[in-house]
C-alpha cells in the first residue's frame, strides 16, 4: 500500500521545480534518439541485408576438392525433395582490361589507372556461372534490370542487358552480344572484320560487370571487348606443375547490380564454360570435366526453418556421398553463413551504436539521480514534518521514488510517442527540408537509395520505453533510501 | 485516577557526540491526563524538546517506558510507531513546518493523507476537504485557504499548523513553544485559540514554554532542569 500523501506530495515537488522539466526532457531526449536513430539503422540494416540476400544464393555447397565435376554432385542433391534446384558455380581471379582504342580515355583516366585501388587495377573475382541455370537459384535477371535503376538514381539512363533475352540456348549460354553489336564493337577496337555486317557470327563470350566497376571503367558501351588475364598451375608432363597466364577476349554484355557492396565491386560474372576452358577442361576435351568449386542450390519455397535446416545437414550427406571417398568434408552454408564475416559486423555495428545511445540513457537518469538527491537535500525538513505528522519511512521514501518514476514515465512516453512520430515522418521532413531550404539530412545517392529506410520495431520500442523506466525507478531508489533513513528529529533541527 | 492518555517512565536519552555520551534526559516520569493542559518549564538546553520528540514517538529513549493509554510503545517497529503517533499525537512546532510548497488548506489536509491508501483517501476526499475547510476557519483563515506558508504571517502560519495537528482528532497535542516565534499580540491570539479548541474538544495538551504567565493558564506545570523533572505536584 502507498499512502496517499506520498503521490500528492511527489507531484507537487515536481509541479514546483522546472528542473524536473529538464530531467524529463532528458529522459525524452535519450527516449527519442534511441528510438529515431536506431530505427533508421535497422532500416538501413534491413536494406542491406535484403541486397546480401539477393546477391548470394539460399544455400552454397562448398569446400570442395580440386578438380570436382558438377554433374554427380546436381544427381545428388537434386534427388533430395527438398531441393528446387541448382546451378554450378566457378570461382577464379583474374585481370579484366578492356581493350585500348585510339579514340578511348583522356590522360586523367590512365592517371587513375595507377591508383592501387583493387576495383580500379582490374583485378576481379570471377565467377563462372551458368546463364541457362543461374536464374533457378538466383534473380540473375533482377540482378541486370536493378542496374538500370541504380544509375537512374545516379542520373545515367541505361537499356539493361539483353544478353539473357537471347532465344538460342547455346548463345545464351555464352553470354553472346547480338551479332550486329559484336561487328560494330570490333570496327571501334580497330580491329579486322572479315564478314560483312550481316553475315557477322558473335565470338566473344560475354562478361557481366558490376554497376560500381562503371565509376572507374567510365561508360562501355555493349559489346566492348575486353581481355581477361588469369592464371592456373598446369600439370607438366613429368608429373609437376607449372603457372601458366591464360588469354580470352570477350565482350562488354552488361552491369548488374545485387546492391551487396563488395559483390559488385569486385566480382565479374562469366559464362561457366569460358572459364572451364581456360583452366583447361574444354568441353571438346574427353578428358575434361564440367568443373566447379561450389554448387548453389535453391530450396522448395514454403520450407519450414526447421525442415530447411534438416535439409541443410542431409545435403552436406549426400554431397559428400557423391565425392570421391576420402575427400575432406565438403560444407553446405546458407545465405548468412555465406557471407557472415559482413553480416557479423554490420550486427557489431549496430549493437555498439545502440551501447552508445544506452549511454545517453544513462546520462539521463543520471541527470533524475541528480535532480532527486538535491531534492531530498533541500526537502530534509519536509523529511521530519512527513514523520513528524505520522509518515512511515517508507512511505517518505516512496515520495521521492514517485518523483522519478514519474519523472522517468513521461520522459519514455513522450520519448516514445516522438520517436515514433520523426521515424514515421522522416522522409517527409527529409523531403520538406530538401525542397524548402535545399538541406538534405540524409544524402540519398550515397547509398543508392530513393528513401531514408526507416524501420520501427515494437520490441525495440519496448525494450528502450520499459528501460528508461526501470532505469529512472532504479536511480530514484537511492535518494529515496537517504530520505527514509533520515533521523526524523535532525530533520527537523536541519536549517 | 484514569490511565493516562501520556505517561513516561523513567526515561532516559544520551546523545552519542563522537566518543562521549551525553546524557539528555536523565530519568523523566511524565503522565498526561486525557484533556489535560500540562505547561513544561525548563531553561534552554533542559532537555523539554528532546522530551518531546520522545513522547512522541519521533525519538526513541535510551532506556525507559513511554505509554499511550497505559500500553508501552516506545520499542514497537518504526511503521507502527509511525503510525501511533499520527492517530494518536498531533504536533506543533515553533517553526510551525509546513510544507512551502502546499497550500494551507493542502498542508492541513495532508493530516488525512497518512494513514489512508490512494484509494481510501480518494473516497473519503470530500469529507476530508470539508473538514480540513471546517478546521480553519475555525482558526480563522477560512480566507486563505489557498494561500502558500510563504504568503502567510507567523501567526497564520502556526494557526495552519495547529489546524494541521487537530486534522486526525489526536488525544494528545504536543506544542513546543508555538508562540515563541510570535509577537505577544498574535501569541495571546493564537494561545487563546489553543486552549479553546483543546478544552472544546477534550484533548490533552503538552505544552513548552518559556513564559510563566502562559503557564499559569494550565492545568499543572512541570519543571525541568539538565534532563529531569523537578517536581511534578500531583492534582491541581
Ligand atoms: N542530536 C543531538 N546531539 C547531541 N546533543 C543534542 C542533540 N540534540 C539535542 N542535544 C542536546 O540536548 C540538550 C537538550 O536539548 P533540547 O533541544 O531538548 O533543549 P530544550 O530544553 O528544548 O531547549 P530550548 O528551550 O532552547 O529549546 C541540549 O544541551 C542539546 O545540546
Ligand atoms: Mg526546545
Amino acid at each position: 500500500m502507498i499512502a496517499a500523501f506520498s503521490p500528492f506530495v511527489a507531484l507537487r515537488y515536481l509541479l514546483a521545480r522546472r528542473i524536473s522539466l529538464l530531467a524529463m526532457l532528458g529522459v525524452t531526449f535519450a527516449v527519442w534518439s534511441m528510438i529515431l536513430v536506431n530505427s533508421v539503422f535497422t532500416g538501413f540494416v534491413g536494406e542491406i541485408r535484403a541486397d546480401v540476400r539477393r546477391g548470394t544464393a539460399e544455400l552454397l555447397l562448398t569446400d570442395l576438392p580440386l578438380d570436382t565435376g558438377y554433374e554427380p554432385l546436381r544427381a545428388a542433391l537434386e534427388a533430395d525433395p527438398a531441393v528446387a534446384a541448382t546451378a554450378p558455380r566457378l570461382r577464379h581471379h583474374g585481370l579484366l582490361q578492356p581493350l585500348r582504342t585510339p579514340t578511348g580515355r583522356g590522360p586523367a583516366a590512365a592517371a587513375a589507372e595507377l591508383q592501387f585501388d583493387h576495383t580500379e587495377s582490374g583485378f576481379a573475382l570471377l565467377l563462372g556461372i551458368d546463364p541457362l541455370r543461374e536464374g533457378e537459384v538466383t534473380p540473375l535477371r533482377q540482378w541486370l534490370e536493378r542496374s538500370t535503376e541504380v544509375f537512374a538514381v545516379h542520373g545515367a539512363a541505361l537499356e539493361p542487358s539483353r544478353v539473357l533475352d537471347e532465344p538460342d540456348p547455346a548463345r545464351r549460354e555464352q553470354l553472346l552480344v547480338p551479332d550486329e553489336v559484336e561487328w560494330l564493337a570490333r570496327r571501334r577496337a580497330g580491329l579486322r572484320v572479315d564478314h560483312a555486317r550481316t553475315a557477322h557470327h558473335s565470338t566473344w563470350p560475354g562478361v557481366l560487370l558490376g554497376w560500381r566497376r562503371a565509376y572507374h571503367m567510365g561508360w562501355l558501351r555493349e559489346g566492348d571487348a575486353f581481355d581477361l588475364l588469369t592464371a592456373a598451375s598446369v600439370p607438366t608432363a613429368d608429373g609437376g606443375a607449372r603457372m601458366t597466364t591464360f588469354r580470352a577476349r570477350m565482350a562488354f554484355a552488361g552491369w548488374f547490380a545485387t546492391g551487396y557492396r563488395s559483390f559488385d565491386e569486385n566480382t565479374v560474372l562469366v559464362p561457366i564454360e569460358t572459364l572451364r576452358t581456360i583452366l583447361g577442361h574444354d568441353r571438346a576435351d574427353p578428358q575434361g570435366i564440367d568443373l566447379v568449386t561450389d554448387v548453389a542450390i535453391r530450396l522448395q519455397p514454403d520450407l519450414a526453418p526447421r525442415d530447411a535446416a534438416a535439409a541443410v545437414r542431409r545435403l552436406e550427406d549426400r554431397a559428400q556421398a557423391a565425392l570421391p571417398p576420402g575427400s575432406p568434408p565438403c560444407r553446405v552454408l546458407d545465405w548468412q553463413q555465406q557471407n557472415i564475416v559482413f553480416l557479423g559486423a554490420v550486427a557489431t555495428e549496430q549493437a555498439m551504436m545502440q551501447f552508445v545511445l544506452f549511454v545517453v540513457m544513462l546520462v539521463a537518469a543520471f541527470v533524475i539521480y541528480a535532480v532527486l538527491h538535491m531534492m531530498v537535500v533541500q526537502k530534509w525538513k519536509d523529511v521530519g514534518i512527513l514523520a513528524s505528522l505520522g509518515g512511515t519511512p517508507r512511505a517518505i521514501g516512496a515520495v521521492f521514488v514517485l518523483c522519478g518514476l514519474v519523472t522517468g514515465t513521461l520522459g519514455s512516453a513522450l520519448g516514445t510517442g516522438l520517436g515514433v512520430l520523426s521515424a514515421q515522418n522522416l522522409n517527409t521532413v527529409n523531403d520538406w527540408l530538401f525542397a524548402t531550404c535545399g538541406v538534405e539530412l540524409f544524402p540519398r545517392s550515397l547509398f543508392d537509395l530513393q528513401q531514408v529506410p526507416v524501420r520501427l520495431e515494437t520490441s525495440w520500442l519496448l525494450l528502450v520505453a520499459i528501460a528508461a523506466i526501470a532505469l529512472s525507478l532504479l536511480v530514484a531508489l537511492l535518494p529515496a533510501r537517504k530520505a527514509a533513513r533520515m533521523n526524523p528529529v535532525q530533520a527537523l533541527a536541519h536549517e | 485516577m484514569s490511565t493516562p492518555v501520556l505517561a513516561a517512565h523513567a526515561v532516559t536519552k544520551h546523545y552519542r557526540l563522537g566518543k562521549r555520551e551525553i546524557p539528555v534526559l536523565r530519568g523523566v516520569d511524565l503522565t498526561l491526563q486525557a484533556g489535560e493542559r500540562l505547561a513544561l518549564l525548563g531553561a534552554s538546553g533542559a532537555g523539554k524538546s528532546t522530551l518531546l520528540h520522545v513522547l512522541g514517538l519521533l525519538d526513541q529513549p535510551t532506556s525507559g517506558q513511554v505509554c499511550f493509554d497505559g500500553r508501552p510503545v516506545h520499542d514497537l517497529p518504526i511503521a507502527e510507531r509511525a503510525r501511533l503517533r499520527h492517530a494518536h499525537t498531533g504536533f506543533v512546532f515553533q517553526f510551525y513546518h509546513l510544507i512551502p510548497e502546499l497550500t494551507a488548506l493542502q498542508n492541513v489536509l495532508l493530516a488525512r493523507m497518512m494513514a489512508s491508501s490512494m484509494t481510501g483517501y480518494w473516497r473519503q476526499r470530500g469529507a476530508a476537504r470539508a473538514a480540513a475547510k471546517a478546521l480553519l476557519e475555525q482558526v480563522g483563515l477560512g480566507d486563505r485557504l489557498h494561500h502558500r506558508p510563504a504568503e502567510l504571517s507567523g501567526g497564520e502560519r502556526q494557526r495552519v499548523a495547529i489546524a494541521r495537528a487537530l486534522l486526525a482528532e489526536p488525544r494528545v497535542i504536543l506544542a513546543d513553544e508555538p508562540t515563541g516565534n510570535l509577537d505577544s499580540h498574535t501569541a495571546a491570539g493564537v494561545v487563546d485559540l489553543m486552549f479553546s479548541i483543546q478544552q472544546q474538544r477534550g484533548i490533552a495538551l503538552l505544552l513548552v514554554t518559556h513564559n510563566e504567565d502562559l503557564a499559569r493558564r494550565c492545568d499543572r506545570i512541570v519543571r525541568m532542569q539538565d534532563g529531569v523533572v523537578l517536581a511534578e505536584p500531583t492534582g491541581t
